[in-house]
């Protein structure tokens, strides 16, 4: 008799190992959080004294959220300036996207882990990046390859790039405004007028570090009209960037485009490199985006305890102001063109109402698993109801927040734009390590610098 | 009962074995459609199509009647959102174009690789000077080949649709004049299916 006590209905049991069974055999988000997973290597990444091993992480590529894992890794063999292994990784990436995209409208791997989602977690659910993670996969492959010297290789990936963002932009035409506006490709005063509202609308959907990378690879790789395409959507999002105004006016003079004369009168005329100078580039990256957190209410059913929990992200958010640049003669102030944080809380909360639904589902499903126990049990008075008990404990264990997201990104990006006369430079952000660059007359030096707090990375090519 | 239960064990094995990947041989000319993405049968339809048309246009007959003509092959620019190898498609080209016996062809791949060959000839002290080749004898190329692959990509839900379009053409590098062009259009469309892993 006492051997019943512990029994759990076998159907249930071959339910949970049959979900566990479809859905694949790597659960490494499931019980442990995702940032905590991360974070050693953001902290490595971050200490002043590189050593950078990528072993584990790259093992979980093949595991069932190894969409998530390559672009991790992908980023961090990135910072570290290892663009070859990056840039594999990234391939990987990809292709994991790609798997997706040809899935079958009905699959049964699919409907495997919706049901395993039920039982356990939204974690069992394979990630699929929302769409500014897959656009900035695509964007940091180009800069992958331009920075490995392969700029037909960089093309295609802005090709890539463009492409997926069309479509992002086709996705929230029909609802926003804005992106209306930017789709007809004017410059919309009204917008500026509106103010900081309706321009974060927009930025917090579509992100102008894109557009704008996408730009000044076109620009810097002889595609000034394609650059000029890019370069109007960037501004579309992030009205107020003095560089991209810049960039803008320029181009149109430089095109003879017929917005040239409303651009000069709204931001003045077009300045223009001296004979014999070359011009600097800066696209910075600050920060790690922030880590979604768990939000667990308690509650009991039927005497029976259960929890819920969901993913969030913290009201504070504090953006970093923009970094002056030293050492190119005066001080170059740089301003920012996105906030990633943004776009990750707006991605959190298009996802949610879907998460919701799973939730209520779940609850239910847990509620009637730990019912169906409790009777079977409660029948025999005199013994400790073990197996609500375990049920119960299984339950509440396995409720966690889905706190999967794409960590590595950079919190917020900036970019700055300067001519100056051919020669080698120091240059350094307010009290970072110096760096040495060099600028060629009538070539463009890009420097990509990131920032993970505790270190400053500066990478340069002439163009 | 026992010729049930051998069944099952058979059913079982032949389930295993199908499971087992394997690997054979194919006809490298086959139709392969195992995705969307630019592969061998585009690029065979695209030499197929080129060098017909370039062997059966009229001025170009005429041209190749009494000598051959020697051209080079300038690199066919990638404008797609793929990452294709357009070196194979020009090999491919110019393969066919060689074993048609009219026309004759510089490799400028191999510019630097007999530059150091030729160097090694005459200055490298190791070579007797009568039999070595001399610097400056080669012949130049006549005409140029070159082109464009770009594509189309369009999706919707289930559809993926991609267009490609590969434009070659033959300058004579005398006159600048175009003698020869023509382009090779693909168009493959995919839809996902509606059941499946």
């Amino acid at each position: 008799m006492k051997r019943n006590a512990f029994l759990i209905p076998r159907s249930t049991v071959i339910t949970i190992l049959m979900c566990l069974t479809l859905s694949g055999c790597a659960f490494n988000s499931i019980l442990i959080n995702y940032p905590s997973q991360i974070a050693p290597y953001k902290q490595q990444i971050n200490s002043p004294t590189p050593s950078l091993n990528l072993d584990d992480i790259t093992n979980e590529i093949d595991s069932n959220d190894g969409l998530l894992y390559a672009q991790e890794s992908g980023r961090l063999a990135q910072i570290n300036g290892n663009f070859e292994q990056s840039k594999h990784y990234y391939q990987q990436a990809m292709e994991a996207y790609k798997t997706f995209d040809d899935k079958a409208k009905i699959s049964v791997t699919d409907i495997g882990s919706k049901a395993s989602s039920l039982l356990l977690n939204d974690n069992a659910i394979p990630y699929r990046g929302p769409g500014y993670e897959r656009i900035m996969l695509h964007q940091y492959q180009a800069l992958n390859y331009l920075f490995s010297g392969d700029s037909q290789g960089a093309m295609v990936e802005l090709r890539r790039s463009n492409e997926l963002q069309s479509s992002e932009q086709a996705r929230y035409q029909k609802s926003q405004k804005s992106v209306q506006a930017m789709a007809n490709g004017t410059i919309d005063a009204e917008v500026n007028k509106l103010g900081q509202s309706a321009g974060t609308v927009t930025s917090s959907f579509l992100n102008a570090y894109s557009y704008y990378t996408t730009g000044l690879l076109y620009e810097l790789l002889g595609q000034p009209n394609d650059a000029y395409i890019d370069y109007r959507k960037a501004a579309q999002i992030s009205p107020n960037n003095k560089y991209l105004q810049q960039d803008l006016v320029r181009l149109a003079k430089q095109l003879s485009m017929p917005q040239y004369d409303d651009f000069s009168r709204r931001w003045g005329d077009a300045t223009l490199a001296k004979a014999g100078q070359g011009q600097v580039v800066m696209l910075i990256e600050r920060g790690f985006v922030p880590e979604k957190q768990s939000l667990t209410v308690p509650f009991t059913i039927d005497g029976n305890w259960q929890t819920v929990s969901l993913a969030t992200y913290q009201p504070s958010m504090m953006n970093s102001a923009p970094v002056s640049i030293q050492g190119l003669g005066s001080v170059l102030k740089a301003e920012t063109i996105a906030n990633i944080d943004a776009l990750a809380i707006n991605a959190l909360k298009e996802d949610l109402p879907a998460a919701l639904v799973r939730q209520a589902l779940r609850v239910y499903a847990k509620a009637e698993m730990a019912q169906s126990v409790r009777s079977e049990s409660k029948r025999r008075n005199d013994q400790i109801d073990a197996g609500a008990i375990v049920m119960q404990i299984f339950n509440v264990i396995t409720e966690q927040a889905d706190r999967r997201s794409w960590l590595t990104l950079p919190n917020q990006a900036q970019i700055a734009r300067q001519y100056a006369d051919p020669g080698e430079y120091e240059i350094s952000l307010g009290n970072t390590q110096k760096a040495k660059i060099e600028i060629k007359s009538d070539k463009t030096t890009l420097i990509w610098v990131i920032d993970t707090g505790n270190r400053t990375r500066f990478y340069s090519i002439i163009l | 009962m026992k010729p049930m239960k051998l069944i099952f064990v058979l059913a079982a094995v032949l389930g295993l074995a199908a499971c087992q990947s394997k690997v054979e041989y194919g006809d490298a000319t086959e139709v392969e459609t195992v995705n969307e993405n630019f592969g061998s049968t585009d690029l065979q339809a695209i030499a197929a199509k080129m060098v017909d048309s370039m062997m059966t246009f009229p001025p170009v007959v005429v041209m190749t009647q009494n000598n051959r003509p020697i051209i080079f092959v300038d690199k066919i620019k990638n404008k797609t959102s793929e990452h294709i190898d357009t070196e194979s498609v020009t090999d491919s080209i110019s393969n066919k174009l060689l074993r048609s016996g009219k026309f004759r062809f510089i490799d400028m791949t191999k510019v630097d690789a007999v530059r150091k060959q030729l160097d090694y000839q005459n200055n490298a002290g190791m070579v007797d000077p009568t039999t070595a080749i001399k610097f400056g004898r080669q012949i130049g190329a006549q005409f140029m080949l070159y082109g464009n692959l770009s594509s189309i990509v369009k999706q919707d839900g289930s559809t993926k649709d991609v267009y490609y379009k590969m434009t070659m053409r033959l300058m004579d590098l005398e006159t600048g004049l175009i003698e020869w062009s023509d382009e090779k259009e693909i168009r493959k469309t995919k839809s996902k299916s509606f059941l499946g892993m």
